[in-house]
C-alpha cells in the first residue's frame, strides 16, 4: 500500500526532524529543506528500516535527498 | 486557588546545561518558560563545589564544538553567552602518556598529526588519512558504518594495536562505553567534538557556565526554580498538562520538556501505566553509559611540565579493551585500562576520573576509602612521582554520589552506552505516544557531553517553536 508506506516514512522523519508531517512533502530535500545533519540522516535510515524490517544497501543512503526518493527505495524493498 | 502564575507555556525538568539552553531559547522566542531543579544549584554534572579551602569541578571540567561554527559557540553567541564568559582553550587539549610513549592532540592538527606519524612511523600515512578524514567525515561513511563500532573503524584505519589503543581510550573516557561496543558514528563524533576541537574552559570554574545561562535565563524573564524536585509529569489523555513538585505544588503547562534521567522520567514520572508495553520493555532493557570514580584532591605544589593545567592527560595502562577493569582488594583499579588526570587553571587541585560500573551501594560504602588511597598510589607509581606528599585534601565521588547529586541512573556519566542498537531512537527524545513531552539532554541518545547537550537542546527548542510557529523568533544562521 504506498499511501501507507508514504505516510509511514513521513511520520519518522517527522519524529526525527522535528518538521510537521503537513510539511515534509514529496519534493523536500532532507538537507536543504529539513535540516537534516548526518547523525539524523542515519537516524532515519534506522528507523526506516526497523520499522519495515529491511536492510538498506550503504551506497543507497547517501543518494537518496529528497522525501519522495526514501519513499520510493522503502517501497522497492518492501515488493523485490 | 492556582493563579496564572502558575501557568506555563514549557516547562522543563532539569537545571543541567541541556535544560538551560534550551530554556533560553524558548524564552528569548517569548515563550513562558519554567525550569525545576532539584538541586540547590543549577549545572548538573556542570558544577563546582567548595570543600576543605578548595573549589573542585564536579564533572565536567572542559567542553568541546567551540571552533568557528561550533554548536556551543553559535549558542554562545546567539544567547549573549560568549561575551560574559572568558573562553579559554588549553594547548594541548589532551595528551595520552603510555608507559613507553605520549601523544598530544594540540589546537594546531597538522602539529597533532606529526606528533602521531613521530611516535608512530609505520603508521605515517595512515595517520595523515585518519586525521583529514575525521575533519571531513562524509555521509556515506555514516551510512556504512552505522553498525560497525569504533574499534572496527580504527582497524580499518591502523594496524598497530598501541595507536587504536591511544586514540580508543580519550574517546571510551568521554562517553564511557567500551570502543569494542561503541558505534562507530558516534564515536567519531566523540573524536570530533572532544578531542579534535576540545579543551575549552569557561573562565575561573565550570559553575560560571551554568551560573551565566542561568542568568541569562532570568533576564529573558524565565523562572528557576532550585531545590524542586519534581514528582509527576500530568498527562490528559494522551496530552501533557505540566508538572506536579514534590511539595505538592500543581504547575500548568503545554510542552514538559525532560532534561532528566530517562527512566526516572518514563517509570516514575509519568508511570508504567501509561507507556505502551513494547517502549517499556525496550527502555528496561537499555544499557547506560558507565559511571565514574571521581577524585578530588587540593594539592600544595604545581606540577608543571608534568601535567600542565587546564590539560586532560589520560594514562594508558594497557592496549586490551578487552579488559576494561577488574574488581579486586583496591576496588576496581586493578588492570584499570587507563584514566584521566586533569590540573586546575588555579593549580590548586588535582581531578582523577576512571570509569567504573555502578555495583551497588554497599561496594562503594567498603572501597570508597581503600581506593582514593590507592588511585593516589597508582598515578604516582604511573605519572606523577611524590604526589602523595602533596596531597592536602583528598574526597572522592563514587557512582553511588552522583546519582544521588544528578538522578542519572547508576550515576550514568553519559546517558545511554552509545552502541549501534542505541542510537538513533525517535522515541527517546519526542515519544509519539505523548504529545508535548520532549526529552533533551544525554539521554537523547545522540548527545554527550556539553557540545553534545548543547546540540540537543538548540535542537529541540527549534521544534518547538518550529510548532509554536515562532521560528523566526531566534536567530536564524
Amino acid at each position: 500500500m504506498p499511501d501507507n508506506v508514504e505516510q509511514e516514512v513521513i511520520a519518522i522523519i517527522s519524529d526525527i526532524s522535528g518538521y510537521d508531517p503537513e510539511e515534509i512533502t514529496p519534493d523536500k530535500n532532507f538537507y536543504n529543506d529539513l535540516e537534516v545533519d548526518s547523525i539524523k540522516a542515519i537516524e532515519i535510515t534506522v528507523a526506516i528500516e526497523k520499522k519495515f524490517k529491511i536492510s538498506v544497501r550503504d551506497e543507497d543512503v547517501p543518494n537518496i535527498t529528497t522525501v519522495r526518493q526514501a519513499v520510493e527505495l522503502v517501497t522497492q524493498l518492501l515488493n523485490p | 486557588m492556582r493563579t496564572d502564575k502558575d501557568n506555563y507555556d514549557a516547562v522543563i525538568i532539569g537545571a543541567g546545561i541541556g535544560g538551560l539552553v534550551c530554556g533560553c531559547y524558548l524564552a528569548k522566542a517569548g515563550l513562558k518558560v519554567l525550569i525545576a531543579e532539584q538541586h540547590f544549584k543549577p549545572g548538573g554534572y556542570c558544577s563546582s563545589f567548595t570543600r576543605g579551602g578548595f573549589t573542585f569541578d564536579a564533572a565536567a571540567h572542559s567542553f568541546g564544538a567551540y571552533r568557528e561554527n561550533g554548536i556551543v559557540r553559535r549558542v554562545f553567541n546567539d544567547l549573549d553567552v560568549a561575551e560574559r564568559l572568558t573562553v579559554v582553550r588549553a594547548d594541548p587539549s589532551d595528551v595520552v602518556i603510555t608507559r613507553d610513549c605520549k601523544v598530544s592532540f594540540w589546537s594546531d592538527h597538522e602539529k597533532t598529526v606529526r606528533d602521531f606519524q613521530y611516535a608512530f612511523p609505520a603508521e605515517h600515512n595512515n595517520i595523515a588519512n585518519f586525521f583529514c578524514f575525521m575533519r571531513n567525515p562524509e555521509l556515506s561513511f555514516f551510512a556504512r558504518s552505522r553498525q560497525r563500532t569504533f574499534m572496527d573503524l580504527l582497524a580499518s584505519f591502523f594496524k598497530d594495536e598501541r595507536l587504536k589503543a591511544i586514540i580508543a581510550l580519550p574517546v571510551y573516557g568521554n562517553s564511557g562505553t567500551s570502543p569494542l561496543a561503541m558505534s562507530a558514528v558516534m564515536g567519531s563524533q566523540v573524536f570530533t567534538e572532544f578531542l579534535l576541537d576540545g579543551g575549552y574552559y569557561p573562565g575561573y570554574h565550570v559553575q560560571s557556565l551554568p551560573d551565566t545561562l542561568s542568568q541569562v535565563f532570568l533576564e529573558l524573564e524565565g523562572t528557576l526554580l532550585l531545590s524542586s524536585p519534581v514528582k509527576k509529569i500530568r498527562i490528559d489523555d494522551g496530552h501533557v498538562k505540566g508538572i506536579v513538585l514534590n511539595s505538592g505544588d500543581v504547575i500548568t503547562s503545554r510542552y514538559v520538556i525532560s532534561n532528566c534521567d530517562a527512566k526516572k522520567t518514563f517509570f516514575e514520572m509519568i508511570g508504567t501505566q501509561l507507556l505502551p508495553e513494547d517502549f517499556s520493555r525496550t527502555l528496561e532493557s537499555m544499557t547506560p553509559s558507565l559511571s565514574a570514580f571521581i577524585l578530588y584532591l587540593g594539592i600544595d605544589h604545581s606540577f608543571d611540565g608534568l601535567l600542565e593545567p587546564g590539560t586532560n592527560f589520560w594514562f594508558l595502562s594497557h592496549y586490551n579493551f578487552d579488559h576494561l577493569h577488574a574488581i579486586s582488594e583496591l576496588g576496581i583499579l586493578k588492570n584499570t585500562v587507563g584514566y584521566l588526570m586533569h590540573v586546575s587553571y588555579d593549580r590548586k587541585t588535582l581531578t582523577a576520573f576512571i570509569n567504573v560500573p555502578y555495583i551497588n551501594v554497599r561496594f562503594w560504602d567498603k572501597y570508597k576509602k581503600i581506593m582514593t588511597s590507592a588511585f593516589i598510589e597508582k598515578m604516582e607509581a604511573d605519572a606523577i612521582p611524590d604526589l602523595s606528599n602533596h596531597v592536602v585534601y583528598a574526597d572522592a565521588a563514587t557512582p553511588v554520589t552522583l546519582r544521588r547529586y544528578t538522578m542519572n541512573h547508576d550515576g550514568a556519566t553519559f546517558g545511554w552506552a552509545i552502541t549501534p542498537s542505541q542510537v538513533g531512537l525517535p522515541y527517546m527524545r519526542k515519544p509519539s505516544f505523548l504529545r508535548g513531552l520532549y526529552l533533551t539532554g544525554h539521554w537523547v541518545t545522540r548527545g554527550l557531553g556539553i557540545s553534545g547537550v548543547t546540540h540537543v537542546a538548540y535542537d529541540t527548542a527549534r521544534m518547538i517553536l518550529r510548532k509554536e510557529k515562532r521560528f523566526n523568533n531566534i536567530q536564524e544562521h
